[in-house]
């Protein structure tokens, strides 16, 4: 592995699902990797599509699972929300924002698109001033344990091939046209500037 | 871990391994050193830590340390790893933010560090020379007075800066991208900062343009501000090129963005740029890209609109936004409320068109600045001036966008459509809502306007273009940006002057005088301290484009250049597509021109397999081959260019079928016609099929390049004797056509003479038989070959009249066999001159020696159709009487002639062979050719008959006149009864009688037999004339009675005894008919008999049985008496004066034989009839031939039958009368 790692970031809406099992597998494999949200809420399921569970993103994963075992623990031990609490807690203390993150990254993953949307905003909202650039590139994967997993190998893949090229930016281009033709879904991909 | 091989190193180490706090308690520099030794020692990534550890102690902690460490930090720059490369470079930057004095020290490293051979320290290098250009020239406006090291730092900088704009055309994908990130940069900084400037908090105290003093010693102000347009041109330039990679178009959208709002003086080019790319999103992107970049240009569209200044382009902008598939709603969301009521005001003026809008704009501008600037240009043209192009453009479209018109546009540009869906517009195509609304139309008028824009087309731009120069020479005069009136205000000329002066004497004099003073430039700080690297093998290489690159192969090249030629070859749809065949054809003739080998023949096999239509390519060739050739001038060979033109020709005429004058053109636009194309013209001209096409061309080829004229026309010339019958007849068409030309008759004249002069050789010359063979021809000459020698002289001929002359001179010379050929062609172009010809009447007088028969051959022909004139007679006579007495000359004139001469010519005529007497008599009876030319004839039928009968013995012999009267009495529409009538009276009535008189009695009356009476009448008449006095007569006489008994028993009984008696003796049985004629007359009849008849009668009798008849006197009354009835229809033709001459005639009796000898007729008559003439014997019978041929060849086979039937008839006649008549009357036609 290259002596300068690339620092990564995975996103999705609350920091609970997708971007913290990408952030899981990324992290087994050696990667300098944060996971973050860009919510104004952490959400999570609750008992009714209707009654989502909702909590600020100062709140901890261990108080979330509390919170949630003391509601209805069944219920949420069931559709696996405890169990990917509790996976959460062992990987940092509580969800972040992005927005709230100043920390320089080379590759911003994301995971919807209106959570690339709001990355984008984000970045091109803060003044520029190193001129240092990141490179945003969405996948789409949908809100559940299944597509959360298989998505997260499929960033996984992804980060590894851009860190074995030479020259990320020259190839990265290249590399996301044949990450499409394999994997039959569309990335968006931009650049942005510190 | 550190060992201690140095004093210093040991004593570090030491303390590092023994106690933490001891390092504490170091001095800074000391730790520093201690570092920087461990530093050179470990692995990359401590090295890294170590170093970051350093950095931060000597710029942060204790900034005293930094010069002293300077170098040995920066030794680091030729580190192999990549990585302490880039901390060099961020150490550079740290440092010079520091102190910025370093940056004279450090520019030359990181100016190498630029140049790096990982493209990763390169873009760090960019990215570092971003701020560092901020630095420095902060640093040089703050400066009172500039040092030379500073001027030198400033010139590396700019040059570095030019170094990165370049670097726009990288290879490398993020390398372009920051350099589109220092453009940014560098813009900004390069133009001035402006109240409604949204500057970031972090940037507030950056230099810009508007901060540096115009009076500035080395600076200057105006040169800034134009790199920065500049640099901004760049940028737009580079955001429309069709290749551009996502991520650069993503990194530009951004820059655009951060420049509208930052400098909003920018506004609206930006937004144009935005509209164009929006319009036409580079094709190469996938289909991901697409939405990517989409999605960017929507966040950078909003995030200008969001900027106050944007106020003016919310129309553009809106529309761009809801072709992005934005509502309505979120954009007004995103317009800042204080441009909200502002823009309201503005959209009616917006609705109704772009000018007012654009004027108001222009006031809202100034109105920002609070106070009006005076304006020095006049307002409407800098109002045109705001307009963009694309502005015009539209409003120039928008009334042009009727449905029809559109249909229309819609419909040819099906044709274009690409087979495949392009990913852009699969991505950006929205159902069109409002068709046919207004303001759907502005909106396509818009985006044809944009497209039109950028293809570089349109009225917009053509005005933009003009009032860019105007700007311009504006500028160019006051010498003042308007674009900055709070600057003008400053000013006042004076000082303005005074700057200029100043800023001229600091500035102009580095230029000029500074050229010894580059070395100056600062050097970079070598690496001789660090332990590590010692000498060049950890340096690292500057890049050079030769060192990466190794040169082709020959065989390569030439693979490659014949590979791209010829894919511009076949491209040959696509281009005409994209309407730049032109430059495709100039680029094919240029690359082929200028390049050897196969190419050339690739291109003209191209050519050839599409003719006609890539004429123009082929012409392009040509000229481009003939310039190659006049480049080269005077030694330059026209051999490329001949081959050039000598394939297109072949090529050309090696096609079947060409209908259009393709050849014709390029002959005719050829620059030069080389020998070998002129070889090809000839065969072209030699193809029957075409050519007329190839003549007609050389034609104009002799008529309009006269420099080589009598070349071209030596060609057609040579054409003119061509075996072929078409080509030949073309040519000579055109020939007489060039002799009507002045300056070529001569030629031409020259060419057609020196051809018949070959006749006077005993064999053809090569020439006839094709240039090619040289070799001697002992061929003899044919028909064909004195043909060829004689068709353009011939086709002359009738033009000029006084050729006729060479012609008889070139005949006297030649063998029996061209002679004969010459005057079987001579027929045509000798009709063609006329006997009125003066030079023709000049020939037949002067008939030169051996020439006879070419003359009577020409006679012939002139009269052949037409009566002689009197001059041509007169020349004719004259000839024969005084030249040369052959009286062949005299038949083809004979009908201008005295009856007298054709009387003394008729004995030398009827000898001739049998077919020219046919000939003659034809001409004097008027039945040649019923051209009704009889009337001409000096000579009467009957005259001519009886003047045949007259002809002197001596003079002729007598079977020639008997053929000669055989001939008349063929003539049976011409000897008709009444003129054989008139004929034989008046030979009847000459004394003495003419030898035939009998022999044209008998034929008379056995060809028309109702003749009977008068012959009767005629033989009465003769024994008046004591007709048993001409022995021959007398025979036929009785011959004649002997035939027409029982008419002529009357004549007989008129007899005196002794001659009846005599006939008696030559028919004896006559006289036992004539005896019961007599016994059954009346008695009284009877008693008219003399005695001596009936004794005569009854002689025989009277031996037999005595019984004699009485004989009556009135025998001769009676006589008399039945004379009268005899004749019973006979004609009026009693002529009483015979009857009053008795005649005793003694006349010279011919002897037996003579006489004998016609009558007698022989079968071998014509054999015996070919009499050979003394004179010129060998001469005449070529005419003679002559003359047969033609009457055979010219007249059909009929007249040739009828003739020989004729003198068939003519033999067989005599034989009828003198012997048949006895045995076999009844046969015959006589009854």
């Amino acid at each position: 592995m290259p002596v300068d790692p690339l620092r990564v970031a995975v996103v999705c809406s609350s920091n609970q699902n997708r971007s913290m099992e990408a952030h899981n597998i990324l992290s087994k494999r050696g990667f300098d990797v944060r996971s973050f949200g860009t919510g104004t809420h952490v959400k999570l399921p609750g008992p009714a599509p209707d009654k989502p569970n909702i909590y600020d993103f100062k709140t901890t994963y261990e108080q979330m699972y509390n919170d949630l075992v003391r509601k209805d623990k069944d219920l949420y031990t069931q559709n696996g929300i405890l169990h990917m609490l509790e996976r959460n807690k062992r990987i940092k203390m509580r969800p972040e924002r992005f927005q709230s993150c100043k920390d320089q990254f080379d590759l911003v993953v994301t995971c919807e698109e209106r959570v690339y949307d709001q990355v984008l905003e984000d970045l091109n909202s803060r003044e520029q001033e190193t001129f240092q650039p990141v490179h945003v590139i969405n996948v789409d994967i949908q809100d559940n344990h299944e597509e959360a997993t298989l998505g997260a190998f499929l960033i996984c893949e992804l980060c590894q091939c851009i860190q074995h090229t030479d020259d990320m930016e020259n190839e990265i281009d290249e590399l996301l046209q044949e990450f499409e033709e394999k994997s039959h879904r569309p990335f968006l991909h931009t650049v942005c500037f510190y | 871990m550190a060992s201690g091989d140095q004093s210093k190193g040991g004593t570090a180490s030491q303390y590092l391994s023994t106690d933490q706090d001891a390092a504490l308690d170091m001095t800074t520099s000391e730790k520093v050193v201690e570092l920087l030794n461990q530093a050179s020692l470990i692995s990359t990534e401590e090295k890294l830590v170590i170093l970051k550890q350093v950095q931060e102690l000597i710029i942060n902690k204790d900034p005293s340390l930094l010069d002293n460490f300077l170098d040995e930090i920066i030794a680091f720059q030729t580190d192999k790893s990549i990585e302490v490369r880039k901390f060099v470079i961020g150490f550079i930057e740290e440092a010079c933010k520091r102190d910025n004095e370093l940056l004279h020290r450090l520019i030359a490293n990181l100016n190498m560090l630029m140049r790096d051979e990982s493209v990763n320290v390169v873009k760090k290098a960019i990215l570092t020379l971003t701020h560092l250009y901020k630095v420095a020239l902060q640093c040089l406006v703050r400066t009172k007075s500039v040092s030379d090291m500073q001027e030198a730092c400033w010139d590396m900088v700019t040059q570095m800066k030019d170094d990165v704009l370049a670097l726009l055309d990288s290879d490398n994908d993020g390398v372009r991208t920051h350099a589109i990130k220092f453009t940014e940069s560098l813009i900004i900084t390069l133009s001035p900062r402006t109240p409604d400037s949204d500057t970031p908090k972090k940037h507030e105290g950056d230099i810009s343009l508007d901060k540096i003093p115009k009076d500035h010693t080395y600076i200057r102000y105006d040169t800034l501000s134009e790199e920065g347009k500049f640099a901004l041109e760049q940028l737009l330039k580079f955001m429309v090129h069709p290749a551009i990679s996502s991520i650069n178009l993503t990194t530009a959208l951004g820059s655009l963005a951060t420049l509208a709002r930052q400098r909003p003086m920018f506004m609206s080019k930006v937004a144009q740029a935005y509209e164009t790319l929006h319009a036409n999103l580079p094709p190469t992107l996938a289909k991901s890209q697409v939405s990517s970049v989409r999605k960017n240009l929507k966040l950078h569209l909003v995030s200008v609109l969001k900027h106050p200044s944007s106020v003016d382009f919310h129309g553009q902008i809106s529309t761009l936004l809801l072709d992005l598939g934005m509502s309505q709603n979120e954009i007004t969301r995103c317009t800042p409320a204080t441009a909200q009521p502002r823009k309201r005001l503005q959209h009616e003026p917006f609705v109704e068109g772009k000018r007012i809008k654009m004027e108001t704009a222009l006031a809202e501008d100034d109105e920002d600045k609070e106070e009006p600037a005076p304006v020095i240009t006049p307002k409407p043209s800098s109002s045109v001036g705001t307009q963009s192009s694309i502005d015009l453009t539209a409003e120039y479209l928008l009334p042009l966008l009727s449905p029809e018109n559109v249909a229309n546009l819609v419909l040819i540009s099906m044709v274009y459509l690409p087979e495949v869906m392009p990913a852009s517009f699969q991505a950006t195509y929205t159902p069109v809502e409002s068709a046919g609304t207004e303001a759907q139309i502005k909106h396509l008028a818009r985006l044809m306007a944009t497209q039109m824009t950028s293809a570089g087309l349109g009225p917009g731009l053509e005005l933009c273009k003009a009032r860019d120069e105007e700007v311009k020479e504006e500028e160019g005069q006051s010498e003042i940006s308007s674009k900055d009136p709070l600057i003008i205000r400053k000013y006042s000329a004076v000082s303005l002057g005074q700057a200029i002066s100043v800023l001229g004497g600091t500035y102009k004099s580095p230029v000029t005088e500074e050229t010894p003073q580059i070395k100056k430039l600062p050097e970079p700080i070598l690496p001789t301290t660090q332990p590590k690297a010692p000498g060049a093998s950890g340096r690292k290489k500057v890049f050079k484009l030769a060192d990466v690159v190794q040169p082709f192969s020959e065989v390569q090249v030439e693979k490659l250049i014949n590979m791209s030629v010829n894919r511009i070859l076949h491209s040959e749809k696509a281009i005409a597509l994209s309407g730049m065949s032109h430059i495709r054809m100039k680029l094919l003739a240029r690359l082929v021109t200028q390049f050897e080998g196969g190419m050339k023949d690739d291109l003209m096999q191209f050519i050839l397999d599409d003719m006609r239509s890539r004429s123009e390519l082929a012409f392009s060739l040509l000229y481009h081959e003939y310039n190659e050739y006049l480049s080269q001038q005077p030694s330059g060979s026209l051999d490329s260019y001949e081959q050039c033109l000598f394939s297109l020709l072949s090529g050309l005429q090696e096609k079947p079928e060409q209908r259009d004058g393709l050849f014709t053109k390029l002959v005719l636009e050829a620059p030069v016609i080389t020998d070998s194309a002129l070889e090809v013209i000839q065969r072209y001209c030699e193809d029957e099929s075409r050519v007329y096409l190839g003549i007609s061309t050389l034609k104009e080829l002799i008529l309009k390049r006269p420099s080589r004229q009598f070349q071209y026309l030596n060609v057609l010339l040579n054409l003119s004797s061509h075996e072929k019958e078409k080509v030949r007849s073309t040519a000579l068409g055109f020939i007489k056509r060039m002799y009507e030309k002045e300056h070529l008759k001569d030629c031409v004249e020259k060419f057609a003479l020196t051809y018949m002069q070959f006749l006077v050789h005993p064999n053809p010359p090569s020439l006839l038989f094709g240039a090619g063979e040289d070799t001697e021809v002992a061929a003899s000459w044919t028909e064909e070959t004195v043909r060829q020698c004689l068709y353009l002289y011939l086709s002359l001929l009738p033009l000029n009249h006084r050729l006729v002359h060479e012609l008889a001179a070139v005949y006297t010379e030649a063998i029996a066999d061209i002679k004969r050929s010459v005057l079987r062609v001579i027929e045509q172009p000798i009709r063609g001159m006329g006997m009125s010809s003066p030079d023709l009447l000049l020939l037949v007088e002067n008939c030169p020696k051996g020439a006879e028969t070419l003359v009577t051959r020409c006679l012939h022909i002139l009269t052949d159709k037409v009566p002689p004139s009197p001059e041509l007679v007169e020349r004719v006579r004259d000839l024969y009487h005084k030249r040369v007495p052959d009286v062949r000359f005299l038949i083809p004139v004979i009908n201008g002639l005295e009856k007298n001469e054709v009387i003394q010519a008729l004995p030398k005529l009827i000898k001739l062979n049998p077919i020219v007497v046919k000939e003659v008599f034809n001409r004097l009876l008027g039945t040649q050719h019923s051209e009704g030319s009889s009337s001409m004839s000096p000579l009467s039928p009957a005259e001519l008959l009886i003047a045949l009968h007259n002809i002197d013995s001596s003079k002729c012999d007598m079977k020639s006149i008997i053929k000669a009267t055989n001939l008349c009495f063929g003539e049976k529409n011409v000897y008709t009864t009444e003129v054989l009538a008139v004929v034989m009276q008046q030979l009847m009535e000459q004394t003495p009688l003419p030898i035939l008189l009998m022999r044209t009695v008998i034929q008379s009356l056995t060809m028309y037999p109702r003749l009977a009476g008068f012959v009767m009448n005629i033989l009465a008449r003769l024994i008046l004339k004591q007709v048993w006095k001409y022995p021959k007569v007398w025979e036929g006489f009785v011959k004649c009675c002997q035939r027409t008994k029982p008419q002529s028993y009357n004549v007989l009984l008129q007899l005196p005894p002794s001659q009846l008696a005599s006939v008696f003796e030559r028919c004896p049985e006559m006289r036992e008919p004539l005896l019961q004629h007599v016994h059954s007359f009346t008695p009284h009849q009877q008693a008219h008999i003399p005695s001596s008849i009936m004794a005569v009668l009854e002689a025989n009798i009277r031996k037999q049985e005595p019984e004699p008849e009485p004989q009556h006197p009135e025998i001769m009354e009676e006589r008399q008496h039945v004379s009268v009835p005899v004749p019973q229809e006979e004609p009026p033709a009693p002529a009483p004066v015979a009857f009053t001459e008795p005649e005793p005639e003694p006349e010279p009796i011919p002897s037996r034989r003579e006489v004998d000898e016609p009558m007698e007729q022989e079968e071998t008559a014509h054999a015996v009839l070919e009499v050979t003439p003394e004179p010129a014997s060998q001469q005449m019978e070529v005419a003679e031939e002559a003359t047969q041929s033609s009457s055979v060849t010219e007249k059909t086979e009929e007249p040739m039958e009828e003739s020989s039937a004729m003198s068939a008839d003519v033999a067989d006649l005599p034989q009828v009368v003198s012997e048949d008549a006895d045995t076999d009357p009844g046969t015959s036609n006589v009854d």
